[in-house]
């Protein structure tokens, strides 16, 4: 079966997808309830969509379409409370990060359906380790070759929305260093990473993807873990490289700065993405993993070695047309804080350590937080 | 034939050891092939070892009671520590099903062995009822420990525990407190009394449950493991102290643990159930309590046993069935948590010999009367815990790697 064909959609909309974790309301671990969530949330209209993932302990939902940061951040606060509020019925927590702190991956239960038993047959202990929580956001695009420009252009930017987004500090119980975790354990995959060099979506869907399909290797772009991929049915491209963060606000935030960047793109001003770009592409993205807007990057184009954080706080600067034309400017206001004084979310869960001494503190403050 | 005096006296000393030995390696071997929780195993060889009257296994040895009320002490802590009391005020229909459920099962247990036995003295018939209402803390947390089950079933399961055993500690308490009237005719004493096992139970709970938490303050970071050691010598101080005071050792632990859990101390989940220690007072409590029912009893009140056992499972899955939808979960889940509700064991045995401690001949007639249920339940209770959450999906499917 060939790639299905790109449905063109309208430029720079927007759709976000967060993944977030069930917890048991005693000792803070995570607790296998999708099953019961969803049924009660079933009885009622939601703001948005919610579906299960791999682990009971998981629930994701995402928002419809959107052009505009206001209606994207009101429709997630309304998807937030509508969650809390179901919860609280059933004496569950709910909260954001990237990695639960300390769960023990081998309790965790694959949910009961044939593509989620399937995968963890073929995946193994990967599967259940893969019990991390991300956040996904689509980029409407018009073209399938604007899709491709897109996806490739914005490699030299993924660092800055794993540093932005990183929430992972803690795994297994202890602190990793990584300030994003959760993306070790997708780098596990035989098929993450980035896609393979092309700005020509017919060389793309009938050279690379035909070629890949006949080695029976993959059936469809659902079997690709990249970091940015394309969505022919959508019409999009999807960043995935982002941590759930722990409020709705700095998902929102992610969202529209990734839109502005988008839109910056789209004038072309800045040199074409080549495949050279790709060489600094892992380490960079080790830096963000690692040190979060603390690493230190190296710009593709000119070799200079350049801190996370100051890159974007200019890249900031460079975005403000656009955002203002996009309405935008509170999410840039919210990504210049994490940026800037306040950090990002594996900071601020470091602090709840040292507050309250247990990784059970941690998640406590992380699921208090996502109330807020 | 009797034994010769030096086998007897070897048997003797050795009876408990070897009958705890024995229970675990049967429940391990059964557990492992044929899914059949460890609970029941110990229980059955309780009642072996209790049927075959083995010398220096029941009354030969004192403080066996009381190591009985630790453990069980240990596991009404566990379960308050459970509770979270925020969940009633955002979802009230479990505290209703709770109560509900409750007040139906004595209710029908009342009507039904009234009706059944009614030769049998009021305060018997009440007393009955009062122990019928318990679900068993013990039988219900092993079993989800051990199914490391997770989700509605389980949650509601510990929730109604905590409360149908609150009001069964209550209501027993009220039928001691009018006996005690009928016999003195002074009520100053009866209510005295009452109150003051009630009252003083909580507060020396909510005191250990404020003091506590604040000794360890700071020191959770440096010795996690420390924190669990605390507070089982904490359990052991409140029981104790109850023995000495004559208070409740149960409600007392339960009230401990559910105010510790509202000063937000974090156990972690490697602590859960005490470990080894805490695995190792499991089995004596199963075993023991097995162990002192009396056979002469069975016989005689299995028939009543097992319509008792009918009425308190029914009432408990119609008023979970019939709650389960405006309570958010589906009906069958509804259903489930009832049946997984059935357990019944050590909690009504050790509550009544401490009603037996006060000084009354209520205990024995009464233990007398639930034997056949205590037994039936106590032996399949687990069991029917295990397949309910099993067929609702929470038991964990998977194998540790």
């Amino acid at each position: 079966m060939a790639l299905e064909t790109f449905k063109a959609s309208e430029s720079l909309t927007l759709g976000v997808e967060l993944e977030l974790q069930l917890l048991n309301a005693y000792d803070l671990d995570l607790s296998s309830s999708a099953s019961d969530l969803l049924e009660l949330l079933g009885r009622s209209p939601f703001p948005g969509m919610v579906t299960p993932e791999m682990t009971q302990s998981m629930i994701e939902v995402a928002t419809s379409v959107h052009t505009r940061h206001g209606p994207l951040l009101s429709q997630l606060r309304n998807i937030r409370d509508t969650l809390v509020t179901a919860c609280d019925r059933l004496n569950i927590e709910i909260a954001g990060g990237g990695t639960h702190p300390f769960q023990r991956w081998f309790e965790q239960r694959i949910f009961q359906r044939p593509r989620f038993q399937q995968l963890s047959g073929l995946y193994g202990y990967l599967a259940k380790q893969f019990t991390v929580f991300g956040q996904h956001v689509h980029v409407g695009c018009a073209s399938a070759d604007e899709a491709l420009y897109l996806l490739h252009a914005l490699n030299r930017y993924v660092p800055h929305f794993i540093a932005l987004s990183a929430s992972s500090p803690y795994s297994q119980g202890v602190d990793t260093l990584f300030d994003s975790a959760r993306l070790n354990s997708v780098f596990a995959f035989p098929l993450s990473g980035r896609a393979p060099f092309t700005l020509s979506w017919s060389e793309f869907s009938e050279v690379y993807f035909t070629k890949m399909e006949s080695t029976g290797v993959v059936e469809s772009m659902k079997d690709f873990y990249w970091d940015i991929r394309p969505k022919p049915e959508f019409g999009t491209i999807e960043l995935r490289v982002c941590d759930t963060p722990l409020t709705v606000e700095r998902a929102a935030g992610l969202a529209c700065y990734l839109q502005a960047l988008c839109r910056h793109l789209l004038q072309r001003t800045e040199p074409l993405p080549e495949d050279d770009d790709y060489l600094v592409y892992t380490y960079n993205r080790f830096q963000a993993c690692r040190f979060g807007l603390d690493g230190t990057m190296v710009n593709p184009k000119t070799r200079e070695q350049i801190s996370i954080r100051e890159d974007i706080l200019h890249t900031l600067r460079v975005l403000q047309p656009h955002a203002q034309a996009l309405d935008s400017l509170a999410a840039m206001d919210e990504i210049e804080r994490a940026a800037g004084h306040s950090g990002n979310h594996a900071t601020w869960l470091r602090e709840r350590f040292a507050e309250s001494g247990t990784v059970q503190g941690v998640v406590r403050a992380a699921a208090d937080l996502l109330r807020v | 034939m009797p034994l010769p005096a030096e086998l007897s006296y070897l048997l003797q000393t050795i009876a408990w050891p070897l009958v705890l030995l024995l229970a675990w390696v049967l429940a391990d071997f059964l557990h492992a092939h044929w899914h059949i929780p460890r609970v029941s195993s110990y229980v059955a060889i309780g009642m072996f070892a209790g049927a075959v009257d083995l010398p220096g296994l029941t009354d030969d040895i004192t403080g066996l009671p009381f190591v009985a009320n630790v453990a069980l002490a240990l596991v009404l802590f566990e379960l308050g520590y459970r509770i979270n009391l925020r969940w009633f005020r955002n979802n009230p229909w479990v505290l209703v099903a709770g109560v509900a459920e409750s007040v139906l099962t004595f209710a029908a247990v009342f009507g039904v062995i009234s009706w059944l036995v009614p030769d049998m003295r009021l305060h018997v018939h009440l007393a009955v009822a009062a122990l019928a209402m318990a679900s068993s803390p013990a039988g219900v947390l092993r079993v989800v420990h051990e199914t490391r089950s997770s989700g509605q079933v389980t949650e509601r399961v510990m929730h109604l525990t905590a409360i149908n055993c609150l009001l069964s500690v209550l209501v027993l308490q009220l039928v001691t407190g009018s006996r005690t009237l009928r016999v003195s005719g002074d009520w100053m004493q009866a209510v005295f009394a009452s109150l003051h096992v009630l009252g003083t139970s909580l507060v020396v709970g909510m005191l250990l449950g404020f003091v506590v938490p604040k000794l360890l303050k700071g020191r959770l970071a440096a010795a996690p493991d420390g924190a669990t050691v605390v507070f089982a010598l904490s359990v052991l101080l409140l029981t104790t102290a109850a023995y000495g005071l004559k208070l409740s050792p149960l409600l007392a632990a339960l009230t401990f643990g559910v105010v510790a859990r509202e000063r937000r101390v974090h156990l972690t989940n490697a602590q859960r159930n005490f470990g080894t220690a805490g695995d190792l007072l499991g089995v004596f409590l199963f075993v023991y309590v097995a162990s002192v029912l009396e056979w002469r009893d069975v016989l005689p009140g299995l028939q009543l046993g097992v319509v008792l056992v009918l009425v308190r499972m029914s009432s408990k899955v119609l008023v979970n069935l019939t709650l389960a939808q405006v309570s958010g979960i589906t009906p069958f889940k509804g259903a489930m948590t009832g049946l997984a509700l059935t357990p019944m064991s050590a909690f009504v045995v050790l509550l009544v010999s401490q009603t037996g401690a006060v000084g009354f001949d209520l205990a024995e007639q009464t233990l007398a009367a639930i034997t056949g249920m205590v037994l039936v339940l106590e032996l399949l209770g687990p069991l029917v815990t295990q397949r309910a959450l099993m067929a609702a999906r929470e038991a964990q499917v998977t194998q540790e790697a």
